[in-house]
């Protein structure tokens, strides 16, 4: 089972699919549905309709990339890698501005987001690079500049669009693998204490826009209706919804318009107040069981590869969620992060379907040579 | 190999250690790992794994405590916090508008309406969303012949509509009739965004006469000038009206009544979603005046009869209840809150004789010779005066080196306090006041009333002035100066009085109490109020109300013209004649060419005299001699009194007590007796 070199059949590969991932993506992307649905107040126009159709093609999506052996995505990861940069490039230049911000590329009638795909991108090619390179040389400190380096250039890229939250998610996501395939932890800690100093530097650089977002978030009160709006409602909105919640599509903050971007960034929001503690928990315990079933398929691998390729995956859903929920909640400051599979929007559903489905492949493949 | 190992193992023994602790889910993953990686056998990528799966650990331990953080936040944020975070969502999602109350009416002593109410339709245009300024013009032009606007009109709204936010309603028309909105509503799909809408507006019904007699009184109301944020929030209501002068404005309180609320669902952006719960406005309280309007009219008919701006008050000596308040020249107050009212505030405002001004609470004036029973009162009260002891007068007399003259030139020889005040004797106050000082005098007169407003009801009101040594110290380099004393014993000077103080300082003379003047009525069934008596001796009141009496009844009395030769009533009062400026001091000051130099003619009085109902004050404007000019009207005005209010003949009751002579007087006393 574990050793084959035989081919496996399609089926075989379907019978090999870990179905709690899928079940847990579906379960996820409806809670997707039904929150957008209510949101719409009580209609499937204009979002959740279009949700559970991306649901369905992203699972397909996710199934068929799961069908691809994992060595195809391995020989890929460079070329892809490229692809995702040069798109990230390409958005300065001919991308379209939304909300002060380039982040898009419209392509043949529809839009994109070359970040969605940089962090699919960022996976594969920081899992080929560790598979390549010998266990030995991981912490080598040039071998510890490759990967660094693969990370920078789209997060100078996403920061200049400008776009935090996906730069801090793939600073996450890379550093996440880079710990994962053994670079030894003084690295980290050296990088810690030079982050720290460097920090203040840093602060000094950001935009207006994201200075003042790091203000109000230390102190939303200072500006109630203006930027601190979207932490205060989005409080509110919790706070509303209580212990049990105000029950389906009775959720009168967000019903009201009054907590916005309520069908992307702050969807978590709408649930926590229809659904109340105990909704809110549940969807959290999802997020944690699915990063917990993709760890544990990672740790049922052997191929460096395959464990990274999973691990990514698992950590690109779990430091968006961290942020994102991190942020309805006021934790941390508001960074433009969806809800993965629950948050409308189709470049990040595919881009968390594409992740998931290199992530089955990986899984599928097991053993496969 | 030391640097790799050290801290895996550390990772490694932390890992283990947690584990150990039941931690399922990384500890059953360690067990089937490790199993795999001891069959492959391939050392390097043994430890490879053995390393991802100690780094996978701790990186599951992190994410652990994150999402425990998260959940530990969710928590706080919705069962902890949630009672007073619902608190702020309930906010959140209502805004309560209030409602404005009816404002309460204002009617006369007899019940006739002078302040209501009256519905108005007016015509807005309330802009559609994202509409277009440019469909304004052609809707315009649909709405002229039905509202009649005319292309100036129309040229007017549209730059009003350009100037102002998009989404504020456009008032097109106020006013319009109930047949124009009904066409309007026929062609509703022809006139988008038009609607017609009600408002209350003040509205004083009463016929011409009527209204313009009582405007004074009633006054009327106003755009809300400054509005604090305690305010109430009905003030705050695009056409909220308050009182501005008046009763309206004195009875502000009263009259408003309480708003209402509507407390409405909205969105985040404001727009109206259902409509969650009702408070109706409780409607604001009328008000019953204590004058009656056909007295009232009556007055101000004679007053104006003189040609002069002036004033009169009538107060009911036993409640306070003002009868009459009359004030000349007055206006319309309709029209001034009217459509036309720019114009027509102008020509008021611009009026010299100040028609807005009520001379009768506002008009200061000093009181001349009516102040002289007050420094008659304040000497007798010291101790420095006996009612018996006489004075000389021989036309002037000279103190701390300044001549003072009485108006009578040839002097009045001697003078006792009954003649001294029938006769206006200057000469006599003059010495009075030297002796008296005028720390004395003020507060003799502060004690009859006179210095000060009263919660009558009606705004405005002016204090008049009551001069003392230490309110000079603060507004002048000077001190006080003896002259200044003397002069103050006069009612001249600085000393400024109101009619309705004057008609007070009367009728507490009359009746030894504290009266204090109201012009709204008590309640229907409500006792008389009961005057606290002053601390004044009966002995020294009755001596001056004597000599009051002799003012009107006497030969050789100031004010002989106010007698109404009714056999029945007999009058007490005092003249005055106030010098207004001290140029015209050595002419014939009653027939000056410049008329704003001739002295204004006052009158006070009280009757019956013998059991005191009504007590009389008047002010004519530069008309001259108090009692040649005055005192026909007081005569007149005393007439209407006994005319509409018969009951008063037969109270009537003889001067308790004997006074000294009345000379020819004497007769009517006999037939009062």
């Amino acid at each position: 089972m574990f050793e084959t070199h035989r081919a496996l059949s399609v089926l075989q590969k379907l019978a090999r699919v870990n179905w709690l991932v899928i079940v847990l993506v579906l379960l996820l992307a409806g809670t997707g549905v039904a929150t957008l649905y209510s949101v719409a107040g009580g209609s499937f126009e204009p979002w959740a309709q279009r949700h559970a159709v991306r649901c369905a093609a992203g699972v397909a999506v996710l199934l068929g990339c799961a069908l691809v052996p994992v060595k195809v995505w391995m020989q890929a990861a460079v070329p892809v890698y490229l692809a995702a940069l040069a798109l990230l490039a390409a958005v300065p230049l001919i991308g379209s501005e939304a909300m002060g911000a380039k982040r898009w590329l419209s392509l043949g009638g529809t839009t994109i987001q070359p970040s969605e795909f940089m962090k699919v991108a960022l996976v594969l090619v920081l899992a080929r690079f560790y598979a390549a390179l010998p266990a030995a040389s991981v912490s080598r400190l040039r071998w510890v500049g490759v990967p660094l380096a693969l990370m920078a250039v789209p997060i100078v890229l996403t920061l200049k669009q400008p776009d935090l939250g996906t730069a801090m998610l793939f600073a996450g996501l890379g550093l996440g693998m880079m710990f994962l395939a053994g670079v030894s932890v003084w690295y980290f800690a050296a990088g810690l204490v030079g982050v720290l100093a460097v920090l203040p530097q840093v602060g000094a650089h950001l935009h207006d826009y994201q200075r003042k977002r790091i203000e109000i978030f230390l102190d939303p009160a200072s500006d109630p209706l203006g930027a601190g709006y979207h932490i205060t409602q989005a409080k509110i909105a919790l706070g509303a919804g209580g212990l049990n919640g105000q029950g389906y599509l009775k959720g009168t903050q967000n019903q009201l318009d009054f907590v916005p971007e309520k069908m992307t960034d702050f969807i978590f929001a709408m649930i926590g107040e229809e659904w109340g503690f105990t909704g809110a928990c549940m969807v959290l315990g999802l997020f944690a069981l699915l990063i917990g079933t993709l760890f544990v398929m990672a740790f049922g691998s052997r191929q460096g590869f395959s464990r990274l390729v999973i691990a990514g995956a698992a950590l690109s859903v779990s430091i968006y969620v961290l942020i994102n929920v991190g942020m309805v909640t006021g934790l941390v400051p508001v960074v433009g992060v969806p809800l993965p599979l629950i948050s409308y929007g189709g470049t990040a559903m595919l881009g968390m379907m594409v992740a998931l489905g290199l992530a089955m492949s990986a899984y599928v493949h097991e053993g496969q040579r | 190999m030391i640097k790799r190992l050290l801290p895996r193992r550390a990772v490694g023994l932390a890992a283990r250690g947690l584990a150990a602790r039941g931690f399922a889910r990384p500890s059953g993953v360690a067990i089937r790992g490790g199993g795999l990686v001891i069959r492959d056998g391939d050392q390097e990528e043994r430890e490879a794994a053995v390393s991802f799966r100690r780094r996978g650990l701790l990186i599951g331990l992190a994410h652990a405590a994150a999402f425990g953080a998260l959940g530990s936040r969710l928590y706080q944020l919705q069962v902890l916090e949630a009672v007073e975070i619902a608190g702020q969502a309930l906010d959140n999602r209502t805004r309560i508008i209030p409602t404005a109350p009816m404002r309460g009416r204002i009617v006369d002593a007899a019940g006739n309406v002078l302040a209501a109410n009256r519905e108005v339709f007016r015509i807005l245009v309330i802009p559609e969303p994202g509409g277009d300024l440019r469909d304004l013009r052609p809707l315009l032009g649909r709405l002229a012949p039905m509202v009649g606007l005319s292309h100036e009109d129309q040229e007017r709204l549209f730059a009003k509509a350009r100037g102002q936010a998009r989404h504020i309603p456009l008032l097109v028309s106020e006013g319009v009739t109930f047949e124009q909105v009904a066409a309007l509503q026929l062609r509703a799909s022809d006139l988008p965004g038009v609607r017609a809408e009600t408002i209350w507006v003040r509205s004083y019904p009463a016929r011409e006469r009527e209204a313009h007699s009582m405007a004074h009184i009633v006054g009327y109301v106003g755009a809300v000038d400054r509005r604090a944020l305690d305010d109430d929030p009905i003030l705050r209501l695009a056409d909220a009206r308050v009182g501005k002068a008046g009763v309206e404005a004195g009875m502000e309180t009263e009259l408003r009544g309480v708003g209402g609320q509507v407390q409405i669902e909205v969105d985040a952006r404001s727009r109206f979603v259902r409509r969650v719960s009702e408070t109706a406005p409780l409607a604001g309280r009328d008000v019953r005046l204590t004058v009656d309007t056909k007295l009232q009219m009556q007055v101000m008919d004679r007053l104006a009869r003189d040609g002069r701006p002036g004033a009169c008050v009538v107060l009911d000596c036993v409640t306070g209840e003002v009868r009459v308040m009359a004030s000349t020249p007055t206006f319309d107050a309709g029209r001034l809150s009217g459509v036309q009212s720019k114009a027509a505030w102008q020509a008021v405002a611009s009026n010299p004789d100040k028609p807005l001004l009520n001379r009768a609470i506002a008009g200061q004036y000093p009181p001349g010779s009516t102040f002289k029973m007050v420094t008659a009162l304040a000497g007798l009260e010291a101790g420095l005066l006996t009612v018996k002891e006489k004075i000389e007068c021989w036309g002037d007399v000279t103190i701390a080196g300044h001549v003072f003259r009485c108006w009578n030139r040839k002097g009045h020889i001697t003078s006792d306090l009954h003649k001294a005040l029938r006769e206006s004797c200057d000469c006599y106050f003059y010495e009075v006041a030297r002796r008296v000082g005028m720390e004395a005098i003020a507060v003799k007169a502060r004690e009859l009333g006179l210095g000060q407003t009263y919660d009558a009801g009606i705004s405005q009101q002016k204090a008049g002035l009551i001069p003392t040594p230490g309110w000079k110290r603060n507004r002048s380099k000077t001190g006080w100066l003896l002259g200044e004393t003397v002069m103050a014993g006069i009612g001249q000077g600085y000393v400024l009085a109101t009619p309705l103080q004057l008609a007070v300082m009367t009728a507490r003379i009359a009746t030894g109490r504290a009266v204090t003047p109201t012009l709204v009525a008590r309640p229907e069934g409500d006792p008389d109020p009961q005057f606290a008596t002053m601390a004044i001796a009966p002995a020294a009141l009755e001596a001056v109300r004597k000599a009051m009496v002799g003012v009107v009844n006497e030969p050789g009395g100031t004010g002989q013209a106010a007698d109404i030769d009714d056999g029945e009533m007999v009058i007490a009062g005092k003249t005055g004649t106030s010098q207004v400026s001290r140029a015209s001091a050595d002419r014939d000051r009653s027939t000056a060419l410049d008329l704003k130099q001739r002295d204004h003619a006052l009158f006070v009085a009280f009757l019956p005299a013998g059991k005191p109902r009504y007590a009389v004050a008047v002010v004519l404007e530069h008309a001259g001699g108090g009692g040649t000019m005055a005192g026909p009207l007081v005569r007149d005005v005393v007439a209407m009194l006994v005319e509409g209010d018969k009951h008063l003949a037969r109270t009537e009751v003889p001067l308790a007590g004997d006074g000294p002579v009345v000379g020819e007087g004497a007769g009517k006393r006999a037939e009062v007796r």
